[in-house]
C-alpha cells in the first residue's frame, strides 16, 4: 500500500495545479495569562512567527517538526480553528481572516475534513453513526446518512465493523473510522493532526496508507513528529519554533 | 423545512443513543424524576382530597356559625382543649336572637372504651359530646339517641343519665360490637369499669370529622364522666342561622357580643383550621420541594457528567463544523427525553399508588377517598417533570456550549 501511495504521489506532483491553501506573513501568540480574572503575569507565547506557505490542490503535505514548533497551530490555522494574529490565509479562495466564525464553521462543514490524534468518537454510537454525524448537520436523511457513511468505512477497510461502538475497536481502527468520518462530507481538504500519535508503529502506516488513499486526488496536510511518515507524503514543511525552516519544494 | 425535520429526529436519536449508553443512571435518573412527579402529584392530590372531603364535613355538619375559645387542636390522647365554660348558658344566649335558630354546645375528651372493664383490655379513643337526638350524625346502623341530652336538666346535671352511646364503625369492628351491646367508658382505665355504655347507633360521622376513632354521647354525660359539669366546658358552640338571615352578619355580631371568643363562620372555622397545620403544610410542601430538588440534581449531574466525559468529542465535531445548536441538542436533548420518560412513569404511577393509599387512610383514619386525582393534579405533575427535563437540558446545554471549544480538543 505503501508503494502505492508513493506513486500515486509522484503522479500528482505536476507543474501549473492551482493553490488551494496559502498563508502569507502568518504571526500568532497565545494569550499566557493566569490568574482569577486574568490579571496575573503576562507570559504570551509566540506560536507563529511569519509563516508564509502555499500548498497545491491534491497534494499531499507533511508539516514536520518536533513538539512545540508550531505543527498543530499552523494546522488549526489553515483550518480556521484559529484566527491569526497577523497575515492572511486563504483556504479554497477564501480569505479565513476576513471570514467571520459563522463562514468559517460552514466552509469547515463543506469543504474540509479533519482527523485528529485522539480519534475523538462519541463512544456512544455505533462506527457508522459516527461517522454519519457531519452529514446530520448537513440535513441528509438518514438513509442516505448510513449509505454514505457505510461506503467510506468500507473505503478504510471497516465494512465489517459499521455497528461496533468504538470500545469495541481497536485504536487503527477507531483512527480509520475519525478518516471515515473526515471523508464522508467528500470534502477538498483533508487536515490531520498527528494522526498515527496513539498507534504503534505498523499500524500507523497502514493507517496513513489507508488516509492517503482514501483522500484520492483531494489536498491533504499531515502534521506529524514522526519522520517516518514523511515517506507517505509528496513534500515536507519543516517547522521549527514557530517558523518554516523549509518549505521542501 | 423536512431539512429541520431531519436534523431534529436525527438530533433525538443520538439523545436516546446515548442515554441507552448510560442505561444504568438514565434509570436513575428517571426513576427520581418519576419519583417527583409522584411526589407532586400525590401530595397535591391528598391536599385537594383533605380540603374537599374537609368542606364536605362542614357542610354535613350544617352548622353555620361556630363559636371557640382558641385554636382547635386534638390532644395527645385524642380528646381536645375545652376553652369554652358555660357552654350550654352561651348556647341559650346565642338562640335568643331572632336571626339564630338553634346553637348548641360539642365537647371532645380523651375517654378509654372496652367490652371488658379490665384497664388492660380498654383503648383510647375520642369521646364526643353533642346535644340533642342525634347532633348532626348520620346514623349507619340503629336508631341513635332515645332521649338526647336530658342529664343537663336545667343546668344542674340532676337529670337521668340515659347511658347510650354511638360508636365508629372501626371501634364496632374493632370490638365487635352490635346495637344493643355494652361498653365501658371512663376518662381514665380505673373509671371506665363503673361506667356502662349501651351502643345505640353506628356512625362515622365524627370520626370523618376528627380523623380519628370516636365514640359519641349526650354533652352532659361526656361531661359528666370527664368531671367537667361544674364549668360546663365545650370545644364549640354552634349555631344555625335562621331562615334568611346572612350568616357573616350574625357571625360578626356574635363576636361583637362575645369578644372573648373566636366567632367565625363554616368556611372561615374550615379555613382557620388549615391555617392552623401550617406546620403540616409546609412539611408537605418541603417534600415536593425535595423530590424536584433531587430530580433537577440527579438530572443535571447525569447531564453534566456526560458533557464533561465528552468534552473532546464535543470539540472536535464543533471542529468538523457541527453546530452549537445541534451539538447542544445532542446533550440537552437527553434532558428532554429523560423529563419525558421520568413523567410519564410518575403519572402512570399515579393512580395505583393513589388507590394504595387512599386503601391504607380509609382502613387507618376511615376516610374514603381522601386522596384525589382529577386532571389537575396529572397537569401539575406533567409539568415538574417538563421543569425538571428542561433546567437538566439547559444546564447540560450550557456545558456542552463550553466545552465545544477548540481548548478542548486536547483532551
Amino acid at each position: 500500500m505503501a508503494s502505492e501511495s508513493s506513486a500515486r504521489s509522484d503522479a500528482r506532483v505536476s507543474p501549473g495545479r492551482s493553490v488551494t491553501i496559502r498563508c502569507d506573513g502568518v504571526i500568532h501568540e497565545y494569550d499566557g495569562r493566569s490568574g482569577w480574572i486574568g490579571s496575573g503575569s503576562d507570559r504570551s507565547v509566540t506560536a507563529l512567527e511569519d509563516v508564509s506557505l502555499e500548498i497545491e490542490t491534491g497534494e499531499v503535505v507533511g508539516l514536520i517538526g518536533p513538539s512545540g514548533s508550531g505543527k498543530s497551530t499552523v494546522l488549526h490555522v489553515l483550518a480556521g480553528l484559529i484566527v491569526p494574529d497577523d497575515g492572511t490565509v486563504e483556504l479554497l479562495e477564501d480569505d479565513l481572516t476576513a471570514c467571520s466564525e459563522r463562514e468559517r464553521t460552514r466552509l469547515r462543514r463543506e469543504r474540509v475534513g479533519l482527523v485528529f490524534q485522539q480519534f475523538h468518537l462519541l463512544p456512544s454510537l455505533t462506527a457508522v453513526a459516527n461517522v454519519a454525524l457531519p452529514l446530520v448537520q448537513l440535513g441528509y436523511s438518514r438513509a442516505e446518512r448510513r449509505r454514505r457513511a457505510e461506503r467510506r468505512l468500507e473505503q478504510v477497510g471497516l465494512g465489517d465493523r459499521t455497528t461496533h461502538r468504538p470500545g469495541e475497536l481497536s485504536g487503527g481502527e477507531r483512527q480509520r473510522v475519525a478518516i471515515a468520518r473526515a471523508l464522508v462530507t467528500d470534502p477538498d481538504v483533508i487536515l490531520a493532526d498527528e494522526p498515527t500519535g496513539e498507534l504503534d508503529t505498523e499500524t500507523g502506516m497502514a493507517v496513513l496508507d489507508d488516509l492517503v488513499d482514501a483522500a484520492a486526488e483531494r489536498t491533504v496536510v499531515l502534521a506529524t513528529h514522526d519522520e517516518r511518515a514523511v515517506d507517505r507524503t509528496e513534500r515536507a514543511i519543516s517547522l521549527l519554533d514557530g517558523a518554516v525552516v523549509d518549505d521542501g519544494r | 423545512m423536512a431539512h429541520r425535520l431531519r436534523k431534529l429526529a436525527a438530533t433525538a436519536r443520538l439523545s436516546a443513543a446515548q442515554l441507552r449508553h448510560e442505561i444504568g443512571r438514565s434509570v436513575l435518573v428517571i426513576v427520581a424524576i418519576a419519583l417527583a412527579v409522584l411526589a407532586v402529584t400525590l401530595l397535591a392530590g391528598l391536599g385537594l382530597g383533605v380540603l374537599e372531603t374537609g368542606q364536605d364535613r362542614f357542610d354535613e355538619a350544617d352548622q353555620d356559625v361556630w363559636i371557640s375559645g382558641g385554636a382547635v387542636e386534638l390532644t395527645a390522647g385524642g380528646g381536645m382543649e375545652n376553652p369554652i365554660a358555660d357552654s350550654h348558658q352561651l348556647a341559650a344566649d346565642v338562640e335568643e336572637r331572632e336571626d339564630v335558630q338553634s346553637a348548641s354546645p360539642i365537647a371532645f375528651h380523651a375517654i378509654y372504651v372496652g367490652t371488658e372493664p379490665e384497664p388492660s383490655e380498654l383503648e383510647l379513643v375520642s369521646g364526643v359530646g353533642v346535644p340533642g337526638e342525634h347532633g348532626g350524625l348520620t346514623l349507619e346502623e340503629g336508631d341513635g339517641f332515645s332521649e338526647g341530652d336530658v342529664h343537663y336538666g336545667e343546668g344542674d346535671y340532676d337529670g337521668p343519665m340515659t347511658r347510650e352511646v354511638i360508636v365508629d364503625p372501626r371501634m364496632a369492628e374493632r370490638f365487635d360490637l352490635e346495637v344493643g351491646d355494652t361498653i365501658y367508658v371512663g376518662t381514665s382505665p380505673s373509671t371506665a369499669a363503673e361506667e356502662e355504655f349501651t351502643v345505640v347507633g353506628i356512625s362515622s360521622s365524627y370520626s370523618q370529622f376528627l380523623g380519628t376513632t370516636t365514640a359519641t354521647m349526650p354533652l352532659s354525660e361526656l361531661q359528666e364522666i370527664a368531671g367537667t359539669t361544674g364549668s360546663d366546658r365545650a370545644a364549640f358552640v354552634t349555631a344555625t342561622v335562621a331562615s334568611g338571615a346572612n350568616r357573616g352578619a350574625v357571625s360578626d355580631e356574635i363576636q361583637e357580643a362575645h369578644p372573648e371568643y373566636d366567632v367565625r363562620t363554616s368556611e372561615e372555622q374550615f379555613e382557620s383550621m388549615f391555617e392552623d397545620q401550617v406546620l403540616l403544610l409546609a412539611s408537605g410542601t418541603a417534600l415536593v420541594v425535595l423530590a424536584v430538588v433531587a430530580g433537577v440534581v440527579l438530572t443535571v449531574n447525569l447531564l453534566a457528567l456526560v458533557a464533561s466525559r465528552q468534552r473532546g468529542e464535543l470539540a472536535a465535531l464543533r471542529a468538523l463544523g457541527l453546530s452549537r445548536w445541534l451539538l447542544t441538542g445532542i446533550i440537552g436533548g437527553q434532558g428532554i427525553v429523560l423529563g419525558l420518560c421520568g413523567g410519564l412513569l410518575g403519572l402512570l404511577a399515579t393512580p395505583p399508588a393513589a388507590f394504595a393509599l387512599n386503601h391504607l387512610a380509609a382502613s387507618l383514619v376511615g376516610f374514603e377517598n381522601l386522596l384525589r386525582t382529577p386532571p389537575i393534579v396529572y397537569l401539575a405533575g406533567g409539568a415538574i417533570a417538563v421543569v425538571v427535563g428542561t433546567l437538566g437540558a439547559a444546564v447540560a446545554g450550557w456545558r456542552t456550549s463550553r466545552y465545544a471549544r477548540l481548548e478542548h480538543l486536547a483532551e
